[in-house]
């Protein structure tokens, strides 16, 4: 028992930091959106015109939850259990993947196994760790809803189903890293379920039965299929049920005896699937550095594109049903009207808030390729490259080449999705332009965030990836949510995405867009230059 | 003049430690020049300043007598490296990163030379080429940067520790290629702290130590520096009569054995005086650069410390 004490304390040694910040944030969440019904949906009507809402649009289910009354306890958790359980769901499959696979890949899981704690101990002690966390989790949660003045009971049942939720999630990832040869591939695997389990239950949600009074909602049967449609149907708050609680565990168990029949099977650092035998020899794309380049970053630019695509296709479908029940809910149109700016359509301005969104998107992709230049860096593969004729200058501009194409890609895909959005539409070529232009009205402060990843990943290589997202973060809440929150103007000025040009009205203003895109070829081209003197800097 | 490699005072400092305190290293053309140090004496801080991949922070370096630094890419079309850690791309298989190194130094222009040298070190090296790079060992991730360097031409080849992951059948291979280009007129740097290596290979070795140079010279040259390892039973009361012996150095007697070390060009002399005392069990061992380590770092704990945990 001690020998897996041991184990355990070097689990919860190794996260501490980590999951400390996860499971804070997570809570904050849940408290800051709690308090914002509140706040921002006061009154009983307001809740329930736009719980109404949905029965016309039922597509926004994809992005919320199931109706389950006007109150603000159930209320909460229709805005926050999808959300809440994607993110108990991510923590739980990272963990359990950090702790076996990525273990076994390098090398540290021998080590381990060669003591008596042997093959197997160290999974019950991730097994422990991750219920453990998510019970913490839970708690959190609780003490979130609990502090914002909801009922304790309620509280309690919303905590256990995120908390039930994210158990489910740790023994899908127990799984993947049993399948899968590389912590790489059972991480995606585990995404790829965290993101389908969401969809699943939104499409039960959408497709679901409403109540006459449009106040409540049956999701559709496929919603037990997702471990996230197993929280909502506690409908926490309103019937307080635990009991599909138990279909979480049950499934978890199911899962957790599998990992042990795979484990006890197989090797130490095998996997179920073999993997995958490639290329014995390089393709044309392969023959120079920016081929490497673009090779290393599909992956990646296909993810940002799928995403943008959904987003793009969202921002004119849902305009005709916004439009149509825009005149029962006032206020709904009155908030993406301040998003959008004055002088907008409802069309526009929900065109336009989409777009501004997959500027976002198209931001993080920017910064992500930039960071792979860091990655291949401290990873060693940059100086294999570098001990070739190939100029570092070259070797850096030929990133932000990739990064550039990569996010007129996103941009691009976007834009298509929108105008396929777009077809059933009355006036649907005048849809499509409003959206080429929102899309083309993006492109400005992206490039800004290229610019600046590049001469973070110059000047500052080895902090630039978190700086960089921090100023990703920050620079997308000031300038997207900044006027709505009432923060000050220049603290909303300080984002890039707040001088996007709003292409809305007869007379657009593209003198932001233009000093953006000024300020971002500065930026490419010092740290172009600056690159001339900088030498290589490896990992830390 | 011609040196290949010209070092003079080269300085390279991280922060406030000095990881090159006025480094002297010269290789000459066609040279198999072994760069031997116990780790973190600076031999692959050299290399990537040679490399033009990181910048010297005093002193003058020079390669094919031009700037490293500022002609890196230029100078890169002449050489071949082997990383001492290599690494590979996760997604990339061996025998996709041998291709793209291959073609990135440009020495794939010769398509047929390329395939045939290439067919035949995946087949010495016995590697399989179509695992992606995640899985490889240290081992195998070694033998593709190898094979890539050995399967394309270069004037020059900067070898950082290159059998550290191979077995000694491998090493094998590894000996012959360096045998092949040399033989072809290549200059071949090889950093090592394995003296066995640079014993068989090298014709020049230059010792370093915490980031100067201690030694430079012929493995002969090197030689005439060292002591010989003398050993035999020993008899009680005859400790005196040794001390006296010309040329006898650090006697000690212990568990039942007299050791001392002799100068190399000295031994001759030594070995009748023995002879008149009738010793037992008497080896002599020839100097070896081990010796030679010892010498260097031997006399100083700390350093000794850092050798045997490396």
């Amino acid at each position: 028992m001690s020998l897996l004490g041991v184990l355990l304390r070097q689990c919860v040694r190794r996260d501490r930091v980590q999951l400390a910040l996860w499971i804070v944030g997570t809570a904050a969440l849940a408290l800051m959106a709690t308090t914002a019904v509140t706040t921002t949906f006061g009154d009983l009507a307001e809740r329930e015109g736009i719980l109404r809402l949905t029965t016309v649009a039922p597509a926004i289910l994809m992005f919320r939850g199931t109706p389950n009354g006007a109150e603000v306890g159930p209320f909460a958790f229709f805005l926050m259990c999808a959300i809440l359980g994607v993110l108990a769901g991510l923590m739980s499959t990272f963990l359990a993947v950090r702790h076996t696979r990525g273990d076994e890949e390098a090398g540290r899981a021998e080590l381990v196994a060669s003591t008596p704690a042997s093959r197997l101990l160290p999974t019950t002690a991730t097994v422990i760790h991750g219920v453990l966390v998510n019970a913490v989790l839970g708690l959190a949660i609780a003490v979130a809803f609990l502090v914002s003045g909801l009922e304790p009971r309620g509280a309690f049942v919303a905590g256990a189903a995120i908390a039930a939720c994210g158990v489910a999630f740790l023994s899908t990832g127990l799984v993947f890293a049993q399948l899968f040869r590389s912590s790489r591939a059972a991480n995606a695997a585990g995404v790829a379920a965290v993101i389908a389990a969401y969809f699943v239950r939104g499409i039960g949600d959408a497709a679901g039965e409403p109540s006459d009074d449009g106040l409540h909602r049956t999701p559709l049967w496929i919603s037990w299929l997702s471990p996230i449609g197993w929280a909502q149907r506690t409908g926490a708050f309103a019937e307080d049920d635990l009991a599909p609680l138990l279909v979480s565990l049950g499934f978890a168990a199911v899962l957790v005896a599998l990992v042990y029949a795979f484990q006890s099977a197989r090797d130490s650092g095998a996997s179920v699937l073999p993997g995958l035998r490639g290329r014995d020899r390089a393709g044309p794309l392969l023959s120079g550095s920016l081929g490497l380049a673009l090779k290393l970053s599909t992956g990646a630019v296909l993810s940002w594109a799928a995403g943008a695509a959904v987003m793009g296709a969202l921002a004119t479908s849902l305009t005709p049903l916004v439009d149509e029940i825009g005149s029962d809910v006032p206020e709904v149109a009155l908030r993406l009207q301040q998003l959008a700016g004055a002088g907008a359509s409802l069309e526009e301005a929900l065109t336009t808030t989409f777009f501004s969104v997959i500027g976002i998107l198209a931001s993080a992709c920017a910064l992500q390729l930039i960071m792979r230049a860091r990655q291949e860096e401290g990873h060693g593969t940059a100086e294999t490259v570098l001990a070739t004729p190939v100029p570092r200058q070259r070797w850096i501009a030929e990133h932000g080449a990739v990064a550039l194409l990569g996010v007129v890609v996103v941009i691009g895909v976007a834009m298509l999705g929108a105008f396929a959005g777009a077809r059933s539409a009355d006036d649907s070529a005048g849809m499509s332009l409003d959206a080429a232009q929102a899309a083309v009205a993006q492109l400005p402060a992206v490039l800004v965030y290229l610019g600046l990843g590049l001469l973070l990943f110059v000047l500052v290589p080895r902090v630039m990836i978190g700086v960089a997202w921090a100023a990703l973060t920050l620079g997308a809440f000031f300038g997207v949510f900044g006027e709505l929150l009432g923060l000050p103007d220049w603290v909303h000025d300080l984002s890039p995405f707040a001088h996007s040009p709003v292409p809305i009205g007869d007379d657009v203003d593209w003198t932001g867009g233009i000093w953006m895109l000024a300020i971002a070829a500065v930026a490419i081209g010092v740290a172009i230059v600056a690159m001339r003197r900088r030498e290589l800097v490896a990992a830390g | 003049m011609n040196s290949v490699i010209s070092c003079r005072g080269l300085e390279k400092r991280f922060g406030r430690t000095a990881a090159l305190d006025g480094l002297d290293l010269e290789v000459g053309p066609g040279e198999i020049h072994g760069f031997l140090g116990p780790n973190g004496a600076g031999k692959s801080t050299t290399l990537r300043i040679v490399l033009g991949l990181a910048r010297a922070s005093g002193g003058t370096v020079t390669l094919f007598g031009r700037d490293p630094w500022s002609e890196a890419a230029a100078l890169h079309r002449r050489l071949a490296y082997v990383p001492g850690d290599v690494t590979l791309w996760p997604s990339l298989t061996g025998g996709e990163a041998i291709d793209l190194i291959a073609r990135l130094r440009g020495g794939t222009a010769d398509r047929r030379a390329y395939a045939e040298r290439r067919a035949r070190l995946i087949d010495a090296f016995q590697f399989d080429a179509r695992v992606r790079g995640r899985a490889y060992s240290k081992g195998n991730r070694q033998k593709v940067a190898l094979i890539a360097a050995f399967s394309t031409p270069a004037e020059l080849y900067l070898l950082d520790e290159p059998t550290s992951g191979l077995d000694p059948l491998m090493e094998v291979v590894f000996n012959r290629e360096i045998d092949r280009v040399t033989k072809e007129g290549a200059t071949v740097l090889l950093s090592s702290h394995l003296l066995a290596e640079v014993e068989e290979l090298c014709d020049r070795v230059s010792i370093i130590r915490s980031g100067r140079l201690v030694e430079s010279g012929t493995l002969t040259e090197l030689r005439h520096l060292t002591r010989s390892s003398v050993a035999f039973v020993h008899v009680p009361g005859q400790e005196a009569r040794i001390a006296a012996i010309d040329g006898v150095h650090d006697l000690v007697v212990d568990s039942g054995r007299v050791r001392f070390t002799a100068d190399s060009d000295r031994i001759a002399g030594v070995l009748p005086e023995l002879g008149l005392l009738e010793v037992q069990g008497l080896t002599v061992a020839p100097p070896s650069l081990e010796d030679l380590f010892l010498r260097h770092y031997g006399d100083d704990p700390a350093l000794m410390g850092v050798k045997a945990r490396s």
